[in-house]
C-alpha cells in the first residue's frame, strides 16, 4: 500500500536554480545532453506519427484569435497592420480547421503563453514551449488517446534504445520506463475519482475545476506509469472540448499525467464541432463569438468531427530526462515572470 | 410654426424629438462626460417618494434582548459607538458594510477622480471595484503609458493606501470587452500580486447594471473615433452630422443560466487565488439569476438596482426600465450567499435599511464620485465618517450591534411592502 501523503506528495522539489546566461546554460552538459535526447523524442514522434499516416503541418505562429486562455494564462497581442493580433497559445483551431485539407495532422508548434507568476515555482511552467499536437478526423477520445499512449510508450522506448548515453550523463535509470514499456495499457481514471482520491488524501480539490498543479503532483507520485484522467467538467476547460451527450456537464476529454510527480504531460478531447453549440459553448467560457470570425466561418460550413491532443514537448522531455525543472528542457528558457532573451 | 398649442400633452418632448431626432431619446448631450446620471431622487426634492427603501422605515423596538447581550459584554448600558461595523464582502475583511462601486464609462469617472475615489477607498479599507471601462479608455498602464489614470494607477493608489488585513481590489470586465483579457492581464501582472497573495484581489463579472438594464454599454464619441471603433462596436449617427460625434453602442451579451453557471466555473477554475464577484442588472429574474451565481460559487452578488448607475443612459431607461432595488432586495429574500446591493445609497439611513432587506453591505458610486469631486483628497472619507456615524446610530437604536444583525423585522413600509424573514448575516445555525 502506498502510504505517501498528500503534504509529503506536494512538497516542492527542491528549488532549482533559474537558467544562467544563455552561454553557461548553453555550455552545460547537461543541457547539451537534454538538448540531444530532445532531438531524439521529436525524431521519434515524427517516425511513429509519420508510420501512422500523420501529415506533418508547420502551424502559424500569429493570427487573429488563439485558443482561450486558461488557468490565468495570459495571450499575448501583437500590432498586425493596425489589428490586434495573438502569437499562438495552442494550434487548437487550426488543427481543427487543416481537418478539411487532411484526416490524420501533427504540427511541432510552439506556444506562448503568458502564466501567472505562481508558475514560476511549480517546476513546470513555461511562457514559451511546444506541443507536439495530433488531430484525427473522424476519431473519438479512446482513438486519440490511444494515439497519445503510442506516441509517448514509442518515444520513450527509443530514448532507451538510442539515447543511453545521454541518460548516463543525467543520472536517469532506464528501468524507470519498465513499467510504462511492459505494454500495459495505461490506467484511466475519471475527474470524479481523482477528486474523490485527492479528497480522501486531504487535499481541497474544486470539484468544478481542473485539478490543481498540487493536486497533479499529488497523483503522479503515486504512480510508476502514466495515466489519463478523464470526463473534466464543463467550467474547466475551453470551448472546444465536446461535452458528453450522454453525460452532461462532462466533457468528452482527457489529460495524460506523468508518473513520480512529474505531472500533466498532454491534454486532449473529442472535438465540438457543430456550429450552434460551439456558439453556446463560447458564451460559457466568456468568450466574444465575433472575435472567432473566420473560424466560425469555416465551421458554419463544415468542419470534420475530430479528436486530438497536445504533448507538451518541454515537459515529456524533463519526465523522460529526470530533470528537476522544465526550463532545462528548453534552449532559451523562459520562466514565467523571469527577464530572459 | 402656427402657434399651435396642447397643453395636456408632453408638447415640449415631442417638439425636441421633431427638431432633433434620434438624438433626442438621451440626456443633452452637453452633459455628456460632465453630468451623472441615475433614477432622479424625487424623494428629497420634495416629490414623492422614489422606491419602497425610501418609503421604509426603521423602527426600532421596545424590548431589546440584544442590547442586554451588549450590556452583559461591557458591564454598562452600550452606546451607538459600540456597534460594530465590520462585514464579510464578497469575500474580504471590511471595517464598514460599504465598498466603492464600479463607476460608469462616462469620462467623468474614468478621469482622475476615480483614482482619487481609490486612493480615500484604500486607506478607509473598504472593498473597490474598478469598472471594465478603464483598460480601453485609459489604457492598461505599462508599455503603452497611461500613468495614474490607468488600471494600475488605479490599483497602485488603492493598494498604497490600504492597511494591512483589510480592504480588496475587484476588477470588472464584461464578455464583450473579452477581448481586452483584463482578467488575465491583472492575474498575470507583478504589480497586483501583493494583492493576490493577501488574498485581496477579485474579478467581477459584469452581466449588467442598473441604469440600463438590458442594454449594453453606451458612449458617445467623436466621428473619426466612431469609424476607428466601428469593426468591434455598433456605431449610430443619432446626433445628426453637424454635431461630430456618435452614439457608440455594445452589447449586453447573452445570458442564460447554464452560462452564467458556466462562466463562474470558469472563472474560479482560471483564477482560483481571485475571488469571484457577479453584478447583475435588476432584471425580473433577479433572484434566479442570483442563486444560480452563489451555486456555482460566486463570492459576492452585486444587485444594481434601477437608480443605479452613474453613466450614460436613454431617458426611457433612467424613467421606467429596471425594478427598484427595494423590489430586487424583496424578490431575492433569503440570500444564500453575500449580496451587495447598490443604487442611489449615499447616506447611513438608506444603507441601513438595505442591510435590512438583506444586503450585507451597499455600493457608493455616484455619492463616491461627488464626494472626491467636493474634496479630491478627503471628500469621500468625510462622506464614509458620516454614513459610519448614521449606522451606528441607527444600529444602536434598533437595539442591536452588529451590522449583519439587521433583519427585514427593523423594516416597516406604509404601502404594505415587505421582505420575508431570512437568518441574519452572522447568525450562526445550529
Amino acid at each position: 500500500m502506498d502510504t505517501t501523503s498528500a503534504a509529503d506528495a506536494a512538497t516542492p522539489r527542491p528549488a532549482t536554480p533559474l537558467p544562467g546566461s544563455p552561454r553557461e546554460h548553453l555550455s552545460s552538459p547537461v543541457t547539451r545532453a537534454v538538448l540531444r535526447l530532445q532531438h531524439t523524442v521529436l525524431d521519434a514522434a515524427r517516425e511513429h506519427l509519420g508510420g501512422a499516416g500523420f501529415t506533418e503541418l508547420l502551424p502559424p505562429i500569429i493570427g487573429p484569435v488563439t485558443d482561450p486562455g486558461a488557468r490565468g494564462a495570459k495571450q499575448v497581442d501583437v500590432d498586425y497592420y493596425g489589428h490586434r493580433y495573438k502569437l499562438m497559445t495552442s494550434a487548437i483551431l487550426y488543427k481543427q480547421a487543416s481537418l478539411t485539407a487532411f484526416d490524420r495532422i501533427f504540427c511541432i508548434a510552439p506556444n506562448v503563453r503568458l502564466e501567472p507568476l505562481e508558475t514560476s515555482s511549480t517546476s513546470r511552467h513555461l511562457a514559451e514551449f511546444h506541443q507536439i499536437d495530433v488531430e484525427i478526423a473522424g476519431a473519438s477520445r479512446d482513438d486519440a488517446m490511444a494515439v497519445a499512449e503510442g506516441v509517448v510508450a514509442h518515444v520513450v522506448r527509443r530514448v532507451v534504445e538510442r539515447s543511453a548515453g545521454e541518460l548516463e550523463v543525467l543520472g536517469r535509470d532506464p528501468d524507470a520506463f519498465a513499467d510504462l514499456l511492459s505494454g500495459t495499457p495505461f490506467e484511466r481514471r475519471t475527474h470524479t475519482a481523482a477528486v474523490a482520491d485527492l479528497h480522501g488524501l486531504g487535499h481541497d480539490q474544486n470539484p468544478d475545476a481542473e485539478i490543481d498543479w498540487v493536486g497533479e503532483a499529488v497523483l503522479s507520485a503515486k504512480s510508476s506509469r502514466p495515466f489519463f484522467l478523464t470526463d473534466y467538467p464543463k467550467g474547466s476547460r475551453g470551448f472546444y472540448d465536446k461535452e458528453n451527450p450522454a453525460r452532461a456537464g462532462r466533457l468528452l476529454n482527457f489529460d495524460l499525467l506523468a508518473p513520480e510527480g512529474y505531472g500533466e504531460l498532454c491534454s486532449g478531447s473529442e472535438r465540438e464541432h457543430e456550429y450552434g453549440t460551439i456558439i453556446a459553448r463560447m458564451r460559457e467560457t466568456g468568450e466574444n463569438p465575433a472575435k472567432y470570425g473566420w473560424y466560425l466561418k469555416m465551421v458554419r460550413e463544415g468542419i470534420p468531427g475530430s479528436a486530438g491532443f497536445g504533448i507538451g514537448l518541454e515537459r515529456l522531455t524533463r519526465y523522460i530526462a529526470g530533470l528537476e525543472s522544465v526550463w532545462q528542457a528548453s534552449a532559451y528558457p523562459k520562466v514565467p515572470g523571469v527577464v530572459s532573451p | 410654426m402656427s402657434g399651435l398649442r396642447a397643453g395636456t400633452f408632453p408638447e415640449a418632448a415631442v417638439r425636441e424629438r421633431a427638431r432633433v431626432g434620434a438624438g433626442a431619446a438621451f440626456p443633452a448631450l452637453e452633459d455628456y462626460g460632465r453630468a451623472l446620471f441615475g433614477a432622479p431622487d424625487a424623494g428629497s426634492s420634495g416629490g414623492p417618494p422614489g422606491d419602497e427603501l425610501d418609503a421604509a422605515r426603521l423602527v426600532p423596538p421596545v424590548f431589546v434582548p440584544e442590547r442586554l447581550e451588549k450590556l452583559i459584554d461591557l458591564a454598562r448600558e452600550p452606546l451607538h459607538g459600540d456597534v460594530d461595523l465590520g462585514a464579510e464582502v464578497g469575500g474580504f475583511t471590511s471595517p464598514l458594510p460599504v465598498y466603492l462601486s464600479a463607476f460608469g464609462s462616462t469620462q467623468v469617472a474614468s478621469a482622475d477622480l476615480g483614482r482619487a475615489a481609490g486612493a480615500q477607498a484604500g486607506a478607509l479599507g473598504v472593498p473597490m471595484v474598478i469598472g471594465e471601462n478603464v483598460v480601453p479608455v485609459n489604457g492598461y498602464g505599462r508599455l503603452a503609458g497611461g500613468g495614474g489614470r490607468s488600471l494600475l494607477g488605479r490599483i497602485s493608489a488603492y493598494a498604497e493606501a490600504v492597511p494591512d488585513g483589510v480592504g480588496g481590489v475587484v476588477v470588472q470586465q464584461s464578455t464583450e470587452d473579452a477581448d481586452a483579457e483584463v482578467w488575465n492581464l491583472v492575474y498575470s501582472d507583478p504589480s497586483a500580486r501583493p494583492l493576490l497573495d493577501s488574498g485581496r484581489l477579485g474579478f467581477e463579472l459584469k452581466v449588467g447594471q442598473g441604469a440600463k438594464p438590458g442594454l449594453g454599454g453606451l458612449t458617445v464619441v467623436s466621428s473619426a473615433d466612431g469609424d476607428r471603433l466601428s469593426e468591434q462596436f455598433a456605431v449610430e449617427p443619432v446626433f445628426g452630422a453637424e454635431s461630430g460625434r456618435v452614439l457608440r453602442c455594445a452589447s449586453p451579451g447573452t445570458f442564460t443560466e447554464e452560462i452564467l453557471r458556466q462562466q463562474i466555473r470558469l472563472m474560479r477554475n482560471n483564477f482560483p487565488r481571485a475571488r469571484v464577484w457577479v453584478k447583475l442588472p435588476p432584471g425580473r429574474d433577479v433572484a434566479v439569476a442570483a442563486a444560480v451565481a452563489w451555486e456555482a460559487g460566486a463570492d459576492a452578488v452585486t444587485v444594481d438596482g434601477a437608480e443605479g448607475g452613474s453613466g450614460w443612459a436613454p431617458t426611457s431607461f433612467l424613467a421606467g426600465v429596471g425594478l427598484p432595488l427595494a423590489e430586487c432586495l424583496r424578490r431575492i429574500a433569503g440570500p444564500t450567499g453575500c449580496l451587495l446591493a447598490s443604487g442611489r445609497v449615499w447616506e447611513g439611513l438608506r444603507a441601513a435599511k438595505c442591510l435590512a432587506a438583506g444586503a450585507r453591505a451597499v455600493g457608493l458610486g455616484r455619492a463616491a464620485l461627488i464626494a472626491v469631486d467636493e474634496d479630491p483628497e478627503a471628500g469621500l472619507t468625510r462622506l464614509v465618517e458620516c454614513l459610519a456615524l448614521e449606522l451606528r446610530l441607527l444600529i444602536s437604536a434598533l437595539g442591536k450591534y452588529r451590522a449583519g444583525a439587521l433583519t427585514p423585522d427593523d423594516l416597516w413600509s406604509p404601502t404594505g411592502w415587505t421582505v420575508p424573514a431570512r437568518t441574519p448575516a452572522g447568525t450562526v445555525t445550529r
